[in-house]
């Protein structure tokens, strides 16, 4: 969540400490992050943008974009029914394993994850507990893509909960309250009350959710199995491109990525941008009440 | 319409909220739910409307109008209430805040959109907030959206109205001009209602009839007359604004008197008048507003205060640190024994 606290002007550092501070921050993120992404785009028009629009609609390419924009969409709808139904019940509800339900949810984040794309092929694998029966089934999850969905699931899960949580916490339940006192039911207190007071949060985390299932490599590797053509995201098909030296193409396909995340950039800025507006009000609001 | 709670009990993980309380409502009637805080009164409140539910009992009953709504959930009640603090919806204008309750009726009971527009114009007439109708509530100052509070409740056209401290989030001045704007209304609507309150001069001015609660019981009922000048026990006496107390000498089976008289019933004299007075030192005296407070303190070093007209202090010409005499004017005092 993005914090606002006001800027007081502080004359506490000398002037040159301030500059060199600012200066530090610059370069790191210059060197750091800013270079790097140059670097991705120069590459991938090395040998030219014919070459560059060969590699990405290489039909191996493209079959990666189509599991990694089928993943991202599973992942968000999952994530998006997960995350408004667990924020909801750790808001609105005080219950039993309530502070355990709030720490699993943080559980992807604290785990490696590629220790998350093993937990499933331990689960799910040949050798895994339930793999066997499943295989028996015909239903294959490890090496095919409902791994690389399961997996990418696990890691973004927190990604929409967290962001809702805090804000759901804060806005009590008081409105929802008055809402079923007036007769509404579920849905319409849902989808009147709750809805409205949440969007632009719940947008939020779903665009940094994205970032995260488009851009996820650890745990998706371990499940993948990296059948080209089938169980390859993007970003294991620029590590393969990149590991059979095939540079400008592994960039170009890299540069895809860095587009995607350059849009979820762009989004993630409009709507914190809109969440400080409605911020704004919420503390206008009780500004107003000291005052009224 | 009458209100009847029997055999109301909740407790919550560690503690007791409500103890087997009886609560009944004239239809009409605005009742004041009077008490400190954990008291209980708001969890009646909430049970009523069907926000809480009370510990499970055969014998609990909640009437409205001579139907038991236990079984009926919070939607189906038909209840109007009203927040502390406001909890109006924030992305709706007021007058989508008002239309709120008229908007989620299932359709066959839903009105037209130009009775729905009419309805919440009356309501604007009634709350004079016209001009407000297309802002939102954190344009509004705090008065103003109680009133708005206010108008989405009776939208509905609620069978009662329940208030859950609607004025404890304003200051001294709106919520005395909100308090008899309340008052004026409901004489208007007669619709009947339950207001809670820790504050006893609120009750006292606006209800017509007052319930103290202490403890998850109540302490007494009545008029506010009635709880004022007959108070049930030490705890509504003492509850119901400032007390002077005075221990009484043991009598021979042992029991201590204690005697609580009201800082208005009591007067100073310069001179013992006769054996019944106390000795006392003036300490401050506080003449701005419409009656003198005078603070002065005994000989056992009992605080006591006394409050008397300005007429009454000219004659005395009191100064601070001089000793005068304590009488209890008014023989309306409460007596407990111990």
């Amino acid at each position: 969540m993005s914090s606002h606290h006001s800027h007081i002007e502080r004359h506490i550092e000398p002037r040159w400490m301030r500059n060199a501070f600012i200066a530090a921050s610059v370069g790191f993120v210059g060197l750091l992050i800013l270079l790097p992404v140059i670097s991705v785009f120069t590459e991938a028009f090395r040998k030219g943008v014919a070459f560059y629009f060969t590699s990405i609609s290489d039909p191996l390419a493209m079959s990666a974009l189509r599991l990694t924009l089928i993943t991202a969409g599973v992942t968000l709808a999952a994530n998006l029914v997960f995350g408004l139904a667990a924020s909801w019940v750790i808001a609105k509800f005080s219950f039993r394993g309530r502070n355990l339900l709030l720490s699993l949810i943080d559980l992807p984040f604290a785990v490696s994850p590629v220790i998350s794309g093993l937990v499933f092929v331990l689960l799910f694998g040949a050798q895994g507990w339930f793999g066997e029966s499943l295989s028996r089934h015909g239903v294959h999850i490890i090496f095919a893509t409902p791994g690389v969905i399961l997996a990418t699931i696990f890691v973004t899960f927190p990604f929409i909960a967290r962001e809702l949580i805090p804000l759901m916490q804060e806005q009590g339940a008081e409105e929802e309250e008055a809402a079923v006192l007036l007769g509404a039911n579920g849905w319409q207190t849902f989808r009147r009350v709750t809805l409205p007071n949440i969007r632009w949060a719940l947008v939020y985390g779903v665009v940094l959710a994205n970032a995260r299932a488009m851009g996820e490599f650890g745990a998706v590797s371990v499940v993948s199995g990296h059948i080209r053509g089938r169980t390859n995201t993007l970003p294991l098909h620029v590590e393969i491109l990149y590991n059979e030296y095939n540079f400008s193409a592994a960039f170009a396909v890299a540069s895809l990525l860095a587009l995607l995340a350059l849009v979820t950039l762009a989004a993630k800025t409009v709507l914190e941008w809109r969440i400080r507006v409605e911020e704004r009000s919420v503390v206008m609001e009780n500004v107003m009440e000291e005052v009224a | 319409m009458a209100i009847d709670a029997r055999h109301v009990s909740k407790s919550f993980a560690n503690y007791v909220a409500l103890r087997d309380v009886d609560l009944h409502v004239e239809e009409g009637q605005l009742v004041a739910l009077l008490g400190p805080s954990g008291s209980g009164k708001t969890t009646l409140l909430r049970i009523i409307a069907g926000l809480d539910t009370p510990d499970p009992n055969p014998k609990t009953e909640v009437i409205v109008d001579g139907q038991d709504i236990l079984d009926r959930s919070a939607s189906e009640r038909r209840v109007g209430f009203v927040f502390q603090h406001y909890a109006l919806f924030r992305h709706m204008t007021v007058f989508e805040n008002i239309a709120f309750g008229l908007r989620v009726r299932p359709r066959k009971l839903r009105p037209s959109e130009p009775d729905l527009r009419r309805k919440v114009h009356d309501l604007l007439d009634l709350i004079q907030l016209h001009r407000w109708s297309q802002h939102y509530p954190s344009q509004l100052s705090g008065g103003q959206r109680q009133r708005v509070a206010l108008a989405r409740a009776l939208a509905i056209e609620p069978s009662v109205l329940l208030l859950d401290e609607p004025f404890g989030a304003l200051d001294a001045k709106v919520r005395q001009e909100l308090r008899r704007w309340l008052r004026t209304l409901h004489a208007k609507l007669a619709v009947t209602s339950v207001l809670v309150t820790h504050d006893q001069e609120e009750a006292l001015e606006v209800a017509d009839r007052i319930v103290i609660m202490n403890q998850g019981r109540i302490e007494q009922t009545g008029t506010p007359d009635q709880v004022f000048h007959h108070p049930a026990s030490e705890f509504v006496v003492t509850f119901l604004g400032h007390v002077n107390l005075f221990h009484g000498r043991p009598e021979a089976n042992g029991h201590a008197a204690r005697m609580f008289v009201r800082p208005h019933e009591l007067d100073i004299e310069r001179f013992s008048s006769n054996g019944h007075s106390v000795a006392a030192r003036v300490q401050r005296i506080q003449s701005a507003g419409p009656i003198v407070r005078v603070e002065l303190s005994s000989d056992q070093n009992e605080a006591i205060t006394v409050e008397m007209t300005h007429e009454r202090y000219r004659t005395l010409t009191l100064r601070t640190d001089e000793t005068v005499f304590v009488t209890v004017r008014e023989a309306k005092v409460f007596v407990a024994t111990k």
